[in-house]
């Protein structure tokens, strides 16, 4: 087997006050593919919504890159994570219309693909990305909410966001229509870069700064900085399902870059890097 | 459903329910709320619904507006703030309060329209990095107040706030812990590297373990006694 191009850790938790967990995590180490969703609806339609998301999005992601051309590039890769989701969307969409108690269902996603040096990256909702490069952490992703959007118009500030009551009100996901347009980017993916797909749970209860802090001086140690984040939310409320992804892209060996032989190799298996 | 609760000298005198979309307050006719005391201006407040918050903004009244006792331009209000007009009280009732966790779950709503002549939303800036919202509230949990002091080393009697969620010690490869401040206490984990972290000389493996007050931590080369404030 191939040797994983990122290190992962995941962990996914009901809370202190709610009495389902309604956001789900699905991981593809071997195949670099990281899917984190916060499900929505009635009674425990939104369990079902996030899990259909990020199931079918591994899968499907799974079998895309497996089949794609080493030489696809990012433009395929991009593609691939587009109408990956699409599917995914038609999936729960249909099976909301198809049955009364899963009506209107509806999920937040992030998600990461790790291939061939690069990292894409997709969200719809309040989902989402950061990136810590040495002690250093960045937001990667916007959210779809209401909270984002006044704050960027200037309708309140970013002091007055903590007093809203608008937090969880996001202006899109997945499953309510026939059609999402998701958030894609994507970069070069640097060894030793970590990167955190969490769901709202996390971020509105933990400071960025108290997040940055965990996965920076934790880094060593995935698993317990995972747990770590989870614990922070928790300790600070927890009125939340939290969930979190943490993947590390390896150190390459030369060899398993470079060398021609590592290349015929990852090229005749159908997988590079 | 939020509403307001006008008061003077004790005794309520009016009391609607915010359903329009704006709400105005003044001495004018015409107002939503008219308030007929000569403190209040002809057009003093206005409360605006946006998702599940009411914005309240002072139109440029000539005594201002006070929410619970200070003067504010913009407010999003928040259950029990008074607004003081003059000689009357305005008091923001939000019964979805009490059910605090339903305003927690995730729903649906339509993108805020920027105002005409702006970006799109879908075109607004580049690096979302540059527009932080900050986490939800201040933690309602109260926190220990930890410190730990150096007991041997160049650095013997430096002393170390443990006022962050996390703080390690050690070094890299040899050994680092990881002391977690928690509403409860601190606690000692280990985080990496080939020597185990030792409280009180007892080596605690990959446990996690409380610290208590004048306990010896030992973490690679550092030796720290910890102390609670």
């Amino acid at each position: 087997m191939a040797r994983e191009f990122i290190e992962v850790a995941a962990v996914t938790d009901v809370g202190n006050v709610r009495q389902y967990n309604e956001d789900s995590i699905a991981v593809d180490a071997e195949n670099g593919i990281l899917a984190l969703a916060d499900g929505m609806g009635g009674h425990r339609a939104g369990e079902v919504a996030s899990r259909m998301a990020t199931e079918v999005l591994v899968a499907d992601l799974a079998a895309a890159t497996a089949g794609m051309r080493p030489d696809a590039g990012p433009r395929g890769t991009i593609f691939a994570l587009e109408s990956s989701i699409n599917r995914a969307n038609e999936a729960i969409f249909a099976a909301g219309r198809a049955d009364a108690k899963y009506g209107g269902m509806g999920t937040t996603l992030a998600l990461a693909v790790f291939r061939d040096d690069r990292v894409t990256w997709a969200h719809v909702g309040d989902s989402r990305i950061y990136r810590v490069r040495g002690a250093r952490m960045r937001l990667l992703t916007r959210d779809d909410s209401l909270l984002r959007d006044q704050v960027e118009l200037g309708v309140i500030s970013a002091e007055e966001a903590s007093q809203s009551h608008n937090r969880s009100l996001v202006t899109r996901a997945l499953g309510i229509g026939e059609k999402v347009v998701p958030h894609v980017a994507d970069d070069a993916a640097v060894p030793g870069d970590i990167y955190v797909l969490c769901s709202d749970g996390l971020n509105d209860l933990v400071e960025d700064t108290d997040i940055e802090l965990i996965v920076g001086a934790l880094q060593a140690n995935l698993p317990l900085a995972a747990r770590h984040l989870v614990q922070a939310a928790k300790d600070n409320g927890g009125f939340d399902n939290v969930s979190v992804i943490l993947a590390r892209v390896r150190e390459p060996k030369v060899a398993e870059r470079r060398g021609w032989f590592a290349r015929f190799v990852a090229w005749i298996t159908g997988r590079a890097g | 459903m939020a509403k307001l609760v006008l008061s003077t000298g004790g005794t309520i005198v009016h009391q609607c329910f915010l359903e329009q979309a704006r709400v105005t307050i003044g001495r004018e006719q015409g107002n939503a709320i008219v308030i007929e005391d000569p403190a209040v201006s002809r057009a003093h407040a206005a409360i605006t619904a946006v998702g599940n918050d009411y914005i309240l903004e002072d139109l440029g009244s000539v005594n201002g507006t006070l929410v619970n006792g200070t003067p504010v331009q913009r407010r999003i209000l928040q259950h029990g703030d008074v607004i003081a007009l003059g000689a009357f009280h305005l008091r923001y009732v939000d019964s979805r309060a009490s059910s605090d966790i339903d305003l927690e779950r995730t729903m649906l709503i339509g993108a805020l329209v920027p105002p005409t002549g702006s970006a799109p939303a879908d075109a607004m800036p580049a690096d979302p990095d540059e527009v932080h919202v900050p986490s939800a509230r201040t933690p309602r949990a109260h926190f220990p107040k930890g410190y730990v002091t150096r007991v041997t080393g160049p650095r013997v009697g430096e002393t170390r706030e443990l006022d962050r969620v996390v703080a390690t010690f050690g070094m890299p490869g040899e050994g680092v812990v990881v002391v977690t401040r928690r509403p409860r206490g601190y606690f000692v984990t280990h985080v990496e590297g080939r020597v185990h972290p030792r409280v009180n000389g007892q080596s605690i493996g990959t446990e996690t373990r409380e610290l208590r007050e004048g306990d010896v931590l030992e973490a690679g080369p550092d030796r720290l006694q910890f102390h609670l404030r």
